[in-house]
């Protein structure tokens, strides 16, 4: 069948070099946008095409619709893939994608503006029989958030309506922080969407996220691809992920995936997505929200699946139908995914930046690597602080978390800080070797899990010693 | 039986009163080699390095050598500050690699290894913490105080190691045979008789005539024939050798010497001809002379590395009997000296030090040396900048007049009087203190009231009758609280120490923590050989080749930038990787040291979180100012990073005293934001 003449990818770093693998594959010239400062970065390098969009800030380059479509059109492109963040859940640049008459490789306007506005969307899955959290669906008075987590019990989450990926989201203990927290939760609903609505729900305590990955073609043929368990997280960003979850019994699996592949028929949903849960401790799920775009941690079920869940984007996209059904899934083994940000876990993850002076990359049986970098190449201070996505499979949880352990002992990566010292310390960790893992579990276990020695290696040390000493011809310390 | 081995196979190690049985019915003459620690310290300002001394210590195992003074003195608080040498590390590694010699560290009485006198729960820690490691601890008192000795005595004999109490000895009227006997019956009244001790005659200016020598170690040995004597003597005056010889025919049992390519001239006499004389003499002489060649040859390979840090006084000199300055003080003198631009003073502070030492009667031993040393510098550079030479004449005049007059101050004119009141008047704290008896009383009385008068001014009489301490000053001295000084030093370091690099930090705070952020920055340096350690890589292509834990590395220069701004990219090849160091030429370093850091002990200084930029002063609804108050846990200011906000929060309550950045301002982690003084709730 024919697929796209020519795909044009909208943004940068580990998604955007991913994304243009399965594109080479299928032959389909790749053409990516870079800003300013990444010039030289690693999807530039990799892409049959590059064109510039503006300068470095987010806002005057992948978050510029116009020069976005622009650059597609006059390098030829049929078809935008958007990857995670950026323009990829703005309902707004799918139209004007349409508009163009490119492909917008992900569902429709309509339903991404349902699903990209949490209180509709809640109410299109509780009409397709989804169960959703107690919830105020709107909020501008203070006092009503405090009349509703008396209802529904403290604590309670308050968020932008708008947007993913925790930004902004806060965790509201007690009556007295309602006030600050919601004032700044507005300020981060604005700035990073735009938008400044807020909703708050009810916090579900030790709760477990798990979220379903589906693909569904033109003609209402969904199928899901089981879970993923992503309840390591630090400040409500994922940072491990799994596949399957050591929480759901086939019976349970099979009930969820049900609801989740009825609601996106229903609501008419085309290529893939990811609807997320909060699974209590009694087992109830509650719906999240549907994620409109490819997941950082679809890797895992690529792992376990066989699917290569871009690819067939691509295809559904460009209109292929879905052959198989969900009887015919079969998920096998289990795998992980770490993620390693250019961030200091020691410091409350606040990010790092610099130049990486030293990569050693992870090879070897059952691991996948996704990166977005190089050596020599400098992290810069304007983005998702996401560098590296390291993968592992194994035929149980215990063979993934071992190979794991061996492929993060492997990896190395020197000028920044990064999460890597704190995965290692995770995957040690007996609670989650025992699968006892919940959102709030980086939180509890914060100063056992960073209570390691920053290590740089040692002839790195002795090096930079040796560099004073030549610059300067003498030894400051012994004259 | 000659030479060789050691107490290899005879004697292990720890069985200490064996060891020194062994050596007192061997009836042989045995010695001590200084070249890691005395050596160094006098000739070459104990900048050897463990690359270079390594390879001496295989050859000094096999030399027949009974311990290698290896430790200690000023060695420790060097290694710290300029050789980047952990103590500890260096301690296990000779102990490690001298399996057959033992190792010996050199103490201050309860000073240690450091400049104060610490109190007893100190010193028990510091030699708990070295005692796996040393086996012969020799301890001085500058005043030989011996009471100042007991607290390393009693750890030291507790733990079953050997003692080796040190006389100081100069050569003056009041040093006879029967002071010396006192301080003896002292000592051996404190480690309870001479079984487990070796007792040192500690020549550490070089200044005992032969007879002299031999006329002490006489006078000792008939009080106690069973006492092993050790005689340590400087090169200086050019005697050493006769003066040996001549305690040797007296019994002194042992010497310290050094290697013969080691030998300059304020460290030891060089041992082949020590040996060879004494053997013509008759003496059987426990060492392996063919080691010694061995040692030398390899000294010869490496010792043209420390010729910068060689004295700029050069050779003998017999004026070392009148200005008695020690070994390892006289080169580190004239070195202070010219950084200090008074080189040419040198000849008139060495005459006025033989003038001093008549006045303040003590031994020119850390801290004596110390002191004598600030004080006559200070009184030399006060008098010449006063009225130059001739008043420098001047008052060498009236100080000849004074001893022509048999020391009356009385009887001397009133101006030569009023010059001498002078005399004293820039007084350092040390000197004071030592005057006022902190260190204990001195071994030959207290100085003239008119010395006090010339210390202390106006209200002598009265700091006398207050604050002197007739004896005993360490019986004053309440325990330290140690939690509270560890305490300290993690709150400097920023996490918790061990046990090691406490005790680094009671000796030497400052030291012990810049030792421990260079550690922290550049790894253990020890593994780069000598040259490269002085000089770095020179020239493109130049390359050096290390081991750590055992795996092999190798860095290579590429190349070395202009120095642009301030800033030299330097690129070297560290094991086939291309890396571009950045280092900051001093005056950039100096400029970035201005950007002001919260202080972390002090709460009310609000630091920076993380490098960023600071977007908001203040909270959306109130913007903040100077003056204003903040409650505990307000947000006084946002800064952005990559998207994200961070809340930087007031840890107090109080009033913004001052705010230190502006919006838009990019921050540094760590950097001062804002001040908050903490009272108000």
């Amino acid at each position: 069948m024919g697929c796209f003449r020519k795909i044009f990818i909208a943004n940068r770093g580990e998604i955007a070099c991913r994304a243009i693998r399965p594109a080479r594959e299928l032959k389909i010239p790749v053409v990516v946008g870079y800003s300013d400062c990444d010039a030289l970065s690693l999807h530039v390098r990799l892409a049959d095409e590059a064109v510039r969009l503006g300068p470095s800030p987010a806002s005057m380059s992948y978050l510029d619709i116009d020069a976005i479509l622009r650059a597609a059109k006059d390098s030829g492109c049929d078809a935008i893939f958007p990857g995670y963040g950026f323009l990829a859940e703005n309902p707004d640049f799918a139209e004007a994608v349409k508009k163009e008459k490119m492909t917008f490789i992900g569902p429709s306007a309509r339903v991404m503006r349902i699903m990209g506005d949490k209180i509709a969307a809640r109410k299109a899955l509780s009409a397709s029989g989804v169960p959703v959290t107690p919830a105020l669906e709107d909020v501008d008075d203070p006092k009503e958030v405090i009349r509703f987590g008396n209802r529904v019990g403290w604590p309670i989450l308050i968020k932008a309506s708008a947007g993913g990926g925790g930004k902004g989201m806060q965790k509201v203990s007690s009556p007295a922080e309602v006030e600050e927290c919601l004032a700044s939760a507005r300020s981060v609903a604005e700035k990073a969407f735009g938008k400044g609505t807020i909703f708050a729900e009810k916090y579900i305590e030790h709760g477990r996220h798990i979220e379903f990955q589906f693909l569904a073609d033109r003609f209402r043929n969904v199928i899901h691809l089981g879970e993923r368990e992503c309840s390591i997280q630090r400040r409500h960003q994922k940072l491990v992920e799994e596949a399957p979850s050591s929480l759901l019994t086939p019976e349970v699996r099979e009930k969820m995936g049900a609801v989740v592949v009825k609601a996106m028929r229903d609501i008419g949903y085309v290529t893939a997505g990811t609807m997320e849960f909060l699974v209590d401790r009694d087992g109830k799920f509650y719906a999240l929200e549907v994620n409109t775009r490819i997941q950082v941690e679809h890797t895992v079920t690529e792992f376990i699946s066989g699917f290569d869940i871009i690819r067939k984007m691509y295809k559904l996209a460009a209109g292929e139908r879905l052959t198989m059904r969900q009887k015919d899934v079969l998920l096998r083994g289990h795998s992980i995914q770490c993620r390693v940000n250019a961030e200091d876990p020691k410091n409350n993850f606040t990010p790092s930046f610099g130049k990486i002076t030293f990569l050693r990359q992870v090879s070897g049986p059952f691991v996948r690597s996704e990166l977005g970098i190089y050596q020599g190449w400098e992290v810069p201070p304007y983005y998702d602080s996401l560098l590296a996505k390291i993968c592992s499979v194994g035929k149980d949880r215990e063979t993934a978390i071992q190979r794991m352990r061996r492929a993060l002992g492997e990896f190395d990566l020197w000028g920044v800080r990064t999460t890597i010292p704190l995965l290692k310390r995770i995957m040690d960790h007996p609670d989650f070797v025992a699968g006892r893992i919940h959102t709030g579990f980086i939180e509890e276990n914060i100063a056992k899990l960073t209570d390691y020695a920053e290590s740089e290696e040692e002839i790195y040390k002795v090096a930079r010693f040796v560099a004073e000493i030549s610059a300067l011809g003498r030894n400051r310390y012994s004259e | 039986m000659m030479g060789g081995g050691g107490m290899a196979g005879s004697v292990k190690k720890k069985e200490y009163r064996k060891i020194l049985k062994t050596v007192r019915e061997s009836k042989a003459i045995w010695l001590v080699g200084t070249g890691p620690r005395d050596t160094g310290q006098s000739d070459f300002k104990n900048r050897f390095t463990i690359h270079d001394l390594e390879r001496l210590l295989p050859v000094y195992d096999a030399s027949g050598y009974l311990a290698i003074d290896s430790h200690g003195g000023a060695r420790l608080h060097q290694d710290m500050m300029n050789n980047m040498i952990d103590p500890f590390e260096e301690a296990r590694l000779f102990a490690l690699r001298m399996p057959h010699v033992l190792t010996q560290t050199l103490v201050r009485g309860t000073n240690l290894w450091g400049y104060r006198m610490y109190s007893r729960n100190t010193v028990r820690a510091a030699v708990e913490s070295f005692l796996p490691t040393i086996d012969v601890w020799r301890c001085f008192d500058f005043l030989n105080y011996v009471p100042n000795m007991a607290p390393v005595a009693e750890e030291v004999l507790r733990a079953g190691k050997i003692f080796s109490p040190a006389i100081s000895f100069t050569e003056s009227a009041e040093c006879t045979d029967a002071y010396y006997l006192r301080v003896l019956k002292e000592i051996v009244s404190l480690c309870g008789g001479t079984k487990d001790i070796i007792l040192v005659i500690k020549d550490m200016a070089g200044v005992g005539s032969p007879a002299r020598i031999r006329r002490l170690v006489d006078a000792f040995l008939q009080k106690h024939p069973h006492l092993l004597i050790l005689y340590h003597r400087h090169t200086t005056d050019g005697l050493a050798l006769p003066a040996m010889a001549a305690a040797a025919e007296a019994g002194a049992r042992l010497f310290d010497v050094t290697d013969d390519a080691f030998s300059r001239f304020y460290g030891h006499p060089p041992v082949r001809p020590l040996v060879r004389y004494l053997r013509e003499l008759g003496h059987e002489v426990r060492f392996d002379m063919k080691r010694a060649d061995e040692a030398s040859e390899t000294i010869r390979g490496f010792i043209r590395n420390y010729e910068r840090f060689e004295s700029q006084f050069k050779g003998f000199s017999s004026d070392v009997t009148g200005h008695r300055m020690p070994g390892g003080a006289f080169p580190s003198s004239f070195e202070q000296a010219e950084k200090g631009g008074f080189l040419d003073l040198m000849p008139h502070i060495l005459k006025g030090m033989s003038y001093g030492n008549r006045i303040i009667k003590y031994f020119d031993v850390t801290p004596g040396s110390q002191i004598t040393w600030t004080t006559w510098a200070g009184v030399l550079q006060r008098f010449h900048k006063e009225g130059g030479e001739p008043n420098i004449k001047r008052l060498f005049g009236v100080l000849d007049r004074f001893f022509e007059a048999g020391e009356r101050f009385d009887e001397l004119s009133q101006a030569d009087q009023n010059m001498l009141l002078r005399l004293y008047a820039g007084a350092t704290d040390d000197l004071k203190n030592l005057l006022l008896g902190k260190y204990g009383p001195l071994p030959f009385g207290w100085p003239a009231d008119w010395v006090y008068r010339s210390v202390f001014g106006e209200g002598w009489a009265e700091k006398i009758k207050a604050e002197r301490i007739p004896s005993l000053p360490l019986s004053r001295l309440a325990d330290e609280d140690l939690e509270k000084a560890k305490a300290a030093m993690e709150a400097e370091v920023g996490r918790s120490v061990t046990q090691e690099e406490f005790v680094l930090y009671l000796m030497h705070p400052k030291a012990a923590v810049d030792f421990l952020r260079f550690r922290e920055r550049y790894g253990d340096t020890t593994v780069l050989p000598t040259k490269v350690w002085f000089d770095g890589l020179r020239r493109p292509g130049d390359q050096v080749r290390l081991t750590i834990d055992g795996k092999p590395h190798v860095v290579c220069l590429v190349s070395v930038g202009e120095g642009m701004g301030g800033v030299k990219d330097v690129v070297l090849s560290v094991d086939n990787i291309m890396h571009v160091f950045h280092v900051d030429l001093p005056e950039t370093a100096a400029a970035r040291k201005k950007v002001r850091k919260a202080a972390p002990g002090n709460k009310g200084e609000v630091g920076a979180t993380v490098n960023g930029t600071v977007w908001r002063i203040g909270t959306k609804g109130r913007v903040l100012k100077e003056g204003d108050l903040v409650r505990k846990g307000e947000e006084i200011m946002n800064i952005e990073v990559m998207k994200t906000e961070n809340a930087v929060k007031s840890s107090v309550a109080g009033v913004i005293r001052e705010i230190c950045v502006t919006v838009n301002d990019r921050v540094e982690e760590g950097q001062l934001l804002a001040v908050v003084e903490p009272g108000i709730e």
